[in-house]
């Protein structure tokens, strides 16, 4: 059920972005080519303002039946990963990635992305940023391109941007495409739900508590090595929330604390939680970390 | 001489631990036996070598992981490392036909002596079935047994999951640090990490 979901309602946006892109006259970044797709660099607005915190994106489109992988790869595969080269003053964050899906099959399931999609980097510009020359933004991406067969790629990317004391503007090329994208990211869970975990022999039991009449769920475990990937995900609904059984992993060996990861509840309600564990753990117990706050 | 079981008994147990997905194969547990035909002809089952260490590497010659460790010549140093010292090393191929990586004897053959292999044996596995009997997940997704037949490391072959010939130089091989510190009389210090690799190239109706 989820599977559809995503599929039909973030490629939607994307396919809508991407038809504007194409009209664009000029483009003025470079698609550099990957195993099976493109990926280019983008900026969320025209120029740089020293003391104003920006985006880059990463967007990658891929041949149909293409995939990349999601922070946690799942069961093979292994996530995109950037060596950045930048002017003092510019620093980069980690990525903020999207909702992944699963794929593959029966009994080996990874997480990421088909088609196309954009990793988001929180860039920070120092209020000492020097405006005189433009910023000369560079990145190594190493990254593996997977269907049935897998492919290892490397690209350079490259952008300059002007650096301008004025308030940073939207650049309006790519706005569209920087707005789904940021729809397409997990959100802190409302305030009203909590989460825990029951540690049992074989299985996390995730107690959401919060909505109502919620038949279908999915986690994707933030860890590697928590969660057995391929292992069915049964959801339970309770009176106010579910229960979703999570088989362990065999890779695991010592008990956890905290069960990290994005809890999936319908294409447009994806959530960062931090569920606490505990073999009998306090009814009540909120959700705590990245995704209450 | 745990894994002395009878055959009926021994395939009756195999197919339900194959079909049920039981964690057949996580660190504690005893390694279930099998028997496979290796590419040299020979029948192999896993419990001829009781009382020996033992190394199954899942392959897949196709994959770029795989091709990191073989083009680097680490596979290979490893598998005549560790059988000098006795200990056995099983190739095991899952492929199914048609899929990445799969071979037929003679080609595995060709493979093994082009590369200067030198595992004790190299199983086809075109089936499955030792691949699922171990959950087996990724080439290259490493299992180290015991003398007494118990799983003493399951996961990844070292600590750099990617591709990059430049990394293994550098790794951390949980394979070598399990053997030595088990040879040694000592607790293996990371027994189960995350397999990391290319998906095993299952048969589409196995599972």
């Amino acid at each position: 059920m989820r599977r559809c979901d995503t599929a039909s309602v973030f490629p939607a946006r994307f396919t809508i972005a991407f038809a504007l892109l194409l009209c664009a006259p000029a483009a003025p970044a470079i698609a550099a080519p990957i195993p099976h797709g493109t990926l280019e660099l983008f900026a969320e607005n025209s120029w740089v303002t020293p003391g104003h915190d920006f985006s880059l994106g990463l967007h990658f489109q891929l041949e149909k039946g293409w995939h990349i992988y999601w922070i946690n790869p799942g069961d093979s595969g292994e996530p995109p990963r950037v060596t950045w080269q930048l002017p003092n003053g510019l620093t980069a964050a980690p990525i903020q990635w999207p909702v992944p899906r699963r794929l593959g099959t029966s009994s080996i399931v990874d997480f990421g992305y088909q088609d196309a999609v954009m990793l988001l980097v929180p860039m920070h510009a120092d209020a000492s940023l020097a405006t005189k020359t433009p910023a000369q933004i560079a990145g190594e991406v190493k990254l593996l391109v997977c269907r049935e067969l897998c492919v290892p790629g490397k690209a350079q990317l490259s952008l300059t941007l002007p650096v301008n004391p004025e308030a940073p503007v939207p650049e309006a090329r790519t706005r569209d495409l920087f707005a789904a994208t940021r729809k397409s990211l997990p959100r802190p869970a409302p305030a009203r739900w909590s989460f825990r975990v029951d540690d049992t022999k074989d299985s996390f039991e995730l107690i959401a508590s919060g909505g109502s009449h919620i038949a279908s769920a999915a986690f994707f475990p933030l860890a590697e090595s928590q969660i057995d990937n391929s292992a069915p995900q049964k959801v339970v609904p309770r009176a106010a929330g579910f229960r979703l059984t999570l088989r362990k992993s065999d890779q695991l060996l010592k008990p956890i604390q905290h069960l990290n990861g994005v809890l999936v509840l319908s294409a447009d309600r994806a959530y960062v939680i931090d569920a606490p564990v505990g073999e009998h753990a306090a009814a009540g117990a909120s959700a705590s970390g990245v995704g209450s706050h | 001489m745990k894994r002395s079981i009878p055959g009926p008994m021994f395939l009756i147990l195999a197919t339900c631990a194959a079909l049920l997905l039981i964690g057949a194969a996580k660190v504690g547990d005893t390694a279930p036996n099998f028997t496979a035909t290796a590419s040299n002809g020979k029948i192999v089952h896993l419990s001829d070598y009781s009382g020996k260490y033992v190394v199954l590497e899942w392959h897949n010659k196709g994959c770029p992981y795989v091709g990191k460790q073989y083009n680097s010549g680490n596979m290979q140093r490893l598998q005549k490392q560790w059988t000098a010292r006795g200990v056995v090393w099983l190739t095991i191929i899952s492929s199914a036909p048609g899929k990445q990586g799969y071979v037929t004897a003679g080609e595995e053959n060709a493979y093994l002596a082009k590369m200067q292999a030198a595992p004790t044996a190299a199983l086809l596995d075109p089936t499955g079935e030792i691949g699922h009997l171990y959950d087996a997940k990724t080439s290259p997704h490493m299992i180290v047994i015991n003398a007494q037949g118990t799983v003493i490391y399951n996961g990844a072959i070292d600590d750099k999951p990617t591709t990059d010939l430049g990394d293994v130089p550098g790794a951390t091989n949980y394979v070598s640090l399990a053997l030595e510190q088990s040879l040694a009389g000592k607790q293996v210090a990371t027994p189960a990490t995350r397999p990391y690799g290319c998906s095993v190239k299952y048969s589409d109706s196995s599972h």
